[in-house]
């Protein structure tokens, strides 16, 4: 007998699960999130990629391969995914720029513009375009940003730099936060005097507070300011995780850290509850209903071994792009490695294909077909599969 | 303790709270798994800075890779401590017990020297912290309440730990009330500290001490068809996680299969039906402060699952910061600076939610977050007993 009984236990605490969480705990389900650590999203640039192909996302959408999972979802529930997500945000003082008719530009840490569909309102004022002057700052001894590297590919462009007498992504965002620091940090602003159109910085401007900290120094230097992504450790990546986090607790959600997923228990086409290894007791939660959002091969859904590909948690049929030969391309750089295909293939209800499982739907990166690279879709599939299932999943639930 | 299996992505650093205020600590990452390839059991441990992690165990929680970072640390604490003289703050730690208890016994004297000038003083000069108010020792422990015994069929045995013992035992009551109110048995067995304290300051062998003492005390009352329930969780997660981990209690599997959080004992009996409690209206909007070891139990977060039954009480759950005093990490002088801006952090968000009070299942969380933010901060079954007019009794 388990301690907690649940409607639906979502596996995976990544953009997917805590969105679909959210969705079944504010419909009145009883939701608990189990995750073995944080997830992937906390090493993204926090921006929303839905699908970076052309200059729109929906009708890139439309342009890719049938058997892409976007085309298990109705361009409705894409839209719903993406307001929905944009209010929950805001209600977590972390807006989100941009929306579904257009995809815009971040300026990325090379200097390139990549492309993007909604970006923290900390990104909303990278240059589209090579026009702009730009004056990046950046801090003494912070080893994860070069501004040599945009400088080198954009025109116009200057650096400058401050000591703010701590070194790490982390430190630097943390004194942001702190006023002494950041008055001093405006006071040595003021007096470099900046010509350049706009004022950029590594994203390291605040945790909890990042949207208002740049809206305040755009302010008081009557320029446009935005953050340039980092490599981990990625702030705008944990604002998101932390935003969508604290939704799904504000929904009622539970989550349950360090519960890597070892085992299921059963009965005829239903599994029943999913344990974890611990010293004590079994430790295993039962639900009527469970949602896998694991992610693929880095999110830890996905185990690749010599000759095939494995599904962690359920053991469900992994789809290949065949033989160990075509899993890689010979260019490394190549966005056609038949392993960015290998996933879970789902029905129309978001159920895995090929198995006679009645209450397991899956969503996010785990899918089949994403291609993700190469389409630039990561978090938006993400979102939107996530609202395909929740839907799925709560209608099985009130049958 | 699988450090091979670091793939070197961050996260746990971006977790540490001490990582982020303090440049000397070199953060989780660092001090455990890249740092574990180069130590070895035949050379001295050298890396004194890895007393400088508080065994919050926030990395752990949040890597992906399953590397337990703190585990690498606290093994290497254990070595650096065996190799090293013990600094006075971190023997009197470790000895908190002894030290508590004598405290109790002579509770009028003890606090007059404990909030005394001079008394601070020497706190100071042996490099204990004095930025909150020491806690109060209480004449009255639990050790000395009488039983409550009935003939009803659920028994528990109540693990209440030092802090409620020594400091709070009001709460201690209060809890003994509410598992009665909810028809269960409830025993103080013999009980010492957890050990979790010398654990901490690196003396592993007192922490192997204490955790014996417990563990034949606790396990007669398993046999006897007790379930253990604890309220502080850093008790807890010791019970759990390390007498049959690090400490190596023979016992220490069977505790750690019959123990349970309060809450999460609660609901299992809502869940079975043995008990269904009517919560009455509390008409307040608290912050629910998740104790880093409440995450480390890997049982969800109960109380809150309880107090979203409770009409009328609004919740806001926060669980990204550490209060910063970690037990007695704060309490040692060159921790102070560390534990007070870690704990702003989380009185900063806390304020944010307009809270009434703050709720927290930990005493030195809520000592530190009262202490720093002049609020009120209670425990989750304080609030349940609200919940249920269970009263004081003097
Ligand atoms: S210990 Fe875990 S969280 Fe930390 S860097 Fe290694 S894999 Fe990442
Ligand atoms: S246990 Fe806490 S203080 Fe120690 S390294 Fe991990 S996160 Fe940092």
């Amino acid at each position: 007998m388990s301690v907690t009984e649940y409607d639906v236990v979502i596996i995976g605490a990544g953009v997917a699960g805590l969105t679909a969480g959210a969705l079944l705990a504010e419909r009145g389900f009883k939701v608990a999130l189990v995750t073995q650590g944080e997830p992937t999203a906390c090493l993204s640039t926090g921006c929303i990629d839905v699908c970076s192909r052309g200059s729109s996302p929906l009708s890139g959408i439309h342009d890719l391969p049938p058997e892409h999972p976007y085309h298990l979802v109705s361009e409705k529930i894409i839209r719903d995914a993406l307001n929905y997500f944009q209010a929950a945000m805001t209600d977590m003082g972390i807006p989100y720029a941009g929306g579904a008719e257009e995809n815009r530009f971040i300026l990325s840490a090379l200097g390139t513009l990549k492309t993007s569909c909604l970006v923290p309102s900390t990104m909303k004022e990278a240059p589209q375009d090579t026009k702009d002057s730009v004056h990046i700052i950046t801090f003494k001894g912070l080893k994860d940003f070069y501004p040599g590297y945009i400088i080198s590919r954009r025109r116009n462009t200057k650096s400058s730099v401050y000591d703010a007498g701590v070194y790490s992504t982390m430190s630097i965002a943390s004194h942001f936060e702190e006023k002494e620091f950041f008055e001093k940090f405006i006071i040595w602003l003021e007096k470099l005097n900046i010509d350049e159109d706009k004022l950029a910085f590594p994203a390291v401007l605040g945790l909890e507070s990042a949207s208002e900290i740049v809206d305040t120094v755009s302010i008081l230097i009557g320029k446009p300011v935005f953050e340039i992504p980092t490599i981990p450790p990625s702030m705008p990546g944990r604002r998101l995780f932390n935003g969508l986090k604290g939704y799904f607790h504000k929904k009622g959600g539970t989550l349950y850290w360090a519960w890597p997923v070892a085992g299921i228990e059963k009965t005829g086409k239903v599994i029943e509850a999913v344990t974890t290894p611990s010293e004590g007791r079994p430790n295993s939660i039962n639900a009527k209903a469970f949602i896998l959002s694991t992610g693929s091969f880095v999110g830890g859904g996905l185990t690749a071994t010599r000759e095939s590909i494995i599904e962690n948690v359920f053991h469900l049929p992994v789809h290949i792009s065949g033989p160990r030969e075509t899993w890689f391309d010979s260019d490394y750089f190549s966005l056609n490695h038949g392993i960015g295909r290998a996933g879970i293939i789902a029905d129309s209800t978001l159920r895995p294909a090929g198995s006679s499982w009645e209450n397991i739907f899956v969503c996010g990166g785990i899918l089949a077909d994403t291609e993700i690279l190469k389409n630039g879709c990561g978090h938006g599939l993400a979102l939107a599969t996530a609202h395909a299932a929740a839907l799925s999943c709560a209608e099985y639930l009130s049958r | 303790m699988k450090y091979e299996h670091c793939i070197r992505c961050t996260i746990c650093v971006e977790n540490c709270p001490v990582f982020r205020v303090n440049p000397e600590f070199p953060g989780p990452k660092q001090s455990g798994p890249d740092a574990q390839r180069f130590r070895s059991d035949r050379e001295r441990a050298e890396d004194g800075w890895v007393l400088l992690c508080s065994q919050c165990k926030r990395c752990e929680m949040a890597c992906p890779c399953g590397v337990e970072p703190a585990q690498i640390i606290l093994n290497e604490q254990q070595r650096y401590g065996k190799e090293h003289p013990q600094t006075p703050a971190h023997l009197l730690f470790a000895n908190n017990y002894y030290l508590s208890a004598l405290g109790s016994l002579t509770a009028p004297i003890a606090n007059m020297i404990a909030s005394s000038k001079m008394g601070k003083k020497a706190f100071r000069a042996m490099g204990i912290s004095t930025y909150i108010p020491f806690p109060k020792f209480h004449f009255r422990t639990m050790r000395r309440e009488k039983k409550i015994l009935n003939r009803k069929t659920r028994k528990v045995a109540f693990f209440y730990g030092c802090f409620i013992n020594f400091y709070r035992p009001d709460i201690g009551r209060k809890i003994v009330r509410l598992l009665s109110a909810l028809n269960v048995d409830v025993v103080l067995p013999p009980q010492w500290c957890c050990g979790l304290p010398a654990l901490g300051n690196g003396n592993i062998a007192l922490a192997k001490h204490f955790a014996q003492k417990n563990a034949s005390s606790l396990s007669n009352y398993i046999d006897a068809g007790y379930d253990i329930v604890y309220t502080c969780t850093s008790c807890g997660l010791c019970l759990m996680h390390d007498y049959p981990g690090i400490l190596k209690i023979p016992q220490g599997k069977k505790i750690a299969e019959s123990s349970y959080d309060v809450h999460e004992y609660i609901i299992k009996l809502i869940n079975e039906g043995y008990a269904k409690p009517v919560f009455g209206e509390v008409p307040r909007k608290i912050a629910y402060h998740i104790p880093c070891h409440l995450r480390a139990l890997e049982i969800g977060y109960p109380a809150a699952k309880l107090m979203a039954a409770i009409p009328g009480l609004e919740c806001e759950i926060l669980d990204d910061a550490c209060c910063g005093l970690s037990g007695s990490y704060g309490f040692k002088k060159e921790n102070e600076l560390t534990a007070i801006q870690m704990g702003n952090r989380a009185v900063s968000l806390i304020k944010k939610t307009k809270a009434e009070n703050i709720v927290a299942d930990c005493g030195s969380c809520r000592m530190q977050l009262s202490g720093l933010s002049g609020m009120t901060a209670l425990d989750p079954a304080e609030i349940l007993c609200e919940a249920l007019d269970i009263k004081d009794q003097k």
